[in-house]
This record gives structure tokens, C-alpha cells and sequence, in this order.
């Protein structure tokens, strides 16, 4: 719990208000001088209040490499997407669902749940418990469980977060 | 470019109606939220790639990817929500007869 219990800076307030602000002239697309004048209000309000604790503390780096990891994953969501396309669409509907249960070497919160939502994201299978680094998973089918058994997900992950301070 | 955007909505289309078929054809809560995950990850996915090809970049295929980035968000996080609770509740997954 180290990383939601830490403070933020005045620049990260100012970071959060500016996102905010985009995402409102977004969603107006109005440019006259009483929307911004308003959005710009209303950014900097509800970055003010929400400044006390924040779990999500700005690092580029961390970011970009969980950004570089999203094509692999979109790949991986559309391989599976396709087998269970084909389990669905088969007339005898050959599914073997299973429970299984992974013990994960993943030591940071944030990893883990990185883990979870890309085994959910995955058509297929789904995280249905977590308990500190174990899961438990509900597959399909034996391919599709054998994919989270073959660890290359979470190696990637753990691959993601080899330079944060462990929190587990 | 239209002729691009209309196959990617035909294919998010395809994954729609699996997911339907999929809902209507499996055992249980947890099989059956499978093929509900597939219509946000992948169908909503290409229909609205669709959607932004057709809209070309401007201000609503930004806000496309606003929506697929909450979509990708929210998603697992229903899901994992709703199993969890079938689980917790007692449920036990369908299995086949012959295990």
C-alpha cells in the first residue's frame, strides 16, 4: 500500500487539471469564452478535491513500457477471441471448462493487477479471485488454460515492472 | 478507406453475433460471461475502429478512443466483479459429464 498513500505534488495537481481540461473541451467542442472559462473552473475544482491520495503517481517510463505491452496484448486478445469464436460456433460445442490456479512471481500490486485484467481482457479466460499473488482463473478449454499455465503473460509483465520497488 | 471501415464493422459484427450465440448456447453464469466479454473486447473493438475510420481524425475519433479506453477499462473489471460474486456465492463451474 506504499504507492496510495503518497501525497501529491502541485505539478501532478496542475498535470490532472490540464487532462481534465482537454477532456472537457473534448466533450464540448465549444471554443467561446464561457465554456473554457467554465471548464477550466470546474478542471481545477475537481483536481483540488481529489488532491489528497492518489494510487496513480505518474511515471513516464513505467507507462510507456505498459503502453508498448498493449499490441502484444491486443494480439493475444484477438487469437483467443478467434479459438473461442470457433468453440462457441462448433456444433458439439467442445468447451472443458476448468478452474486453475496460478501462483504468480509478480511482487507489485500494480502487476498483479495488470495480470488480472489481461487474463479477463483475454477472451477465454477470466480472473475470478485474487489473493495477494495467487489466482485463480476459470478457462474454456485446455489451450486456453495451458496459455496462462506457459507463463509468457506474466513475464512480460514482470518484464514491465523489473525496476519498481517491490510492494508485496 | 470506407470499403476498410465497412470490413472491420462486418468482422466486429461477426464477434457481436458469436457473443450472442455464445450467451444463448453455453451452460452456466461463468461459461456465459466468456462470450459477453468477447462483444466489449473485440466487437465493440472493431465496430468502433470502424466507426473512426469512417470518421477520419477530428474531434469524434478522439472521442471514439475515450470510449474504447474506458470500454478496456471497465470491462475486465465487470466481468472479474460479477464472477467473483458468483463464485463467492457457492456457484460451481459446469463440467462436462465424461470428467
Amino acid at each position: 500500500m506504499a504507492t496510495r498513500s503518497r501525497p501529491i505534488s502541485s505539478e501532478f495537481l496542475f498535470l490532472k487539471a490540464l487532462a481534465l481540461f482537454v477532456f472537457w473541451v473534448l466533450l464540448s467542442g465549444s471554443f467561446d469564452w464561457v465554456h473554457l472559462g467554465l471548464g477550466l473552473i470546474c478542471s481545477f475544482g475537481v483536481a483540488w478535491v481529489n488532491s489528497g491520495h492518489s494510487p496513480f503517481v505518474p511515471k513516464f517510463r513505467l507507462w510507456l513500457s505498459i503502453f508498448l505491452y498493449l499490441p502484444w496484448l491486443f494480439y493475444k486478445i484477438f487469437e483467443s477471441g478467434i479459438h473461442l469464436s470457433k468453440l462457441i460456433l462448433h456444433p458439439s460445442l467442445p468447451i472443458e471448462p476448468r478452474l486453475i490456479s496460478v501462483e504468480t512471481k509478480l511482487r507489485h500490486q500494480a502487476a498483479v493487477v495488470l495480470f488480472g485484467n489481461s487474463i479477463t481482457l483475454t477472451p477465454g479466460t477470466i480472473t475470478v479471485e485474487v489473493e495477494q499473488n495467487r489466482l485463480i482463473i476459470h478457462a474454456m478449454d485446455k489451450d486456453l488454460g495451458d496459455d496462462i499455465e506457459s507463463k509468457q503473460m506474466e513475464s512480460k509483465i514482470a518484464d514491465i515492472f523489473k525496476n519498481e520497488e517491490p510492494d508485496i | 478507406m470506407d470499403i476498410l471501415s465497412i470490413i472491420f464493422m462486418l468482422a466486429g459484427l461477426f464477434f457481436l453475433i458469436v457473443a450472442a450465440i455464445g450467451v444463448i448456447r453455453l451452460p452456466d453464469v461463468f461459461s456465459r460471461s466468456h462470450a459477453v466479454s468477447l462483444t466489449d473486447s473485440l466487437g465493440a473493438l472493431l465496430m468502433l475502429i470502424g466507426i473512426a475510420l469512417h470518421e477520419g481524425l477530428g474531434k469524434n475519433t478522439l472521442k471514439i478512443l475515450v470510449v474504447l479506453t474506458l470500454l478496456y477499462i471497465l470491462n475486465p473489471g465487470i466481468a472479474h466483479a460479477t464472477i467473483r460474486a458468483a463464485f463467492r456465492s457457492g456457484l460451481k463451474p459446469w463440467k462436462k459429464e465424461s470428467q
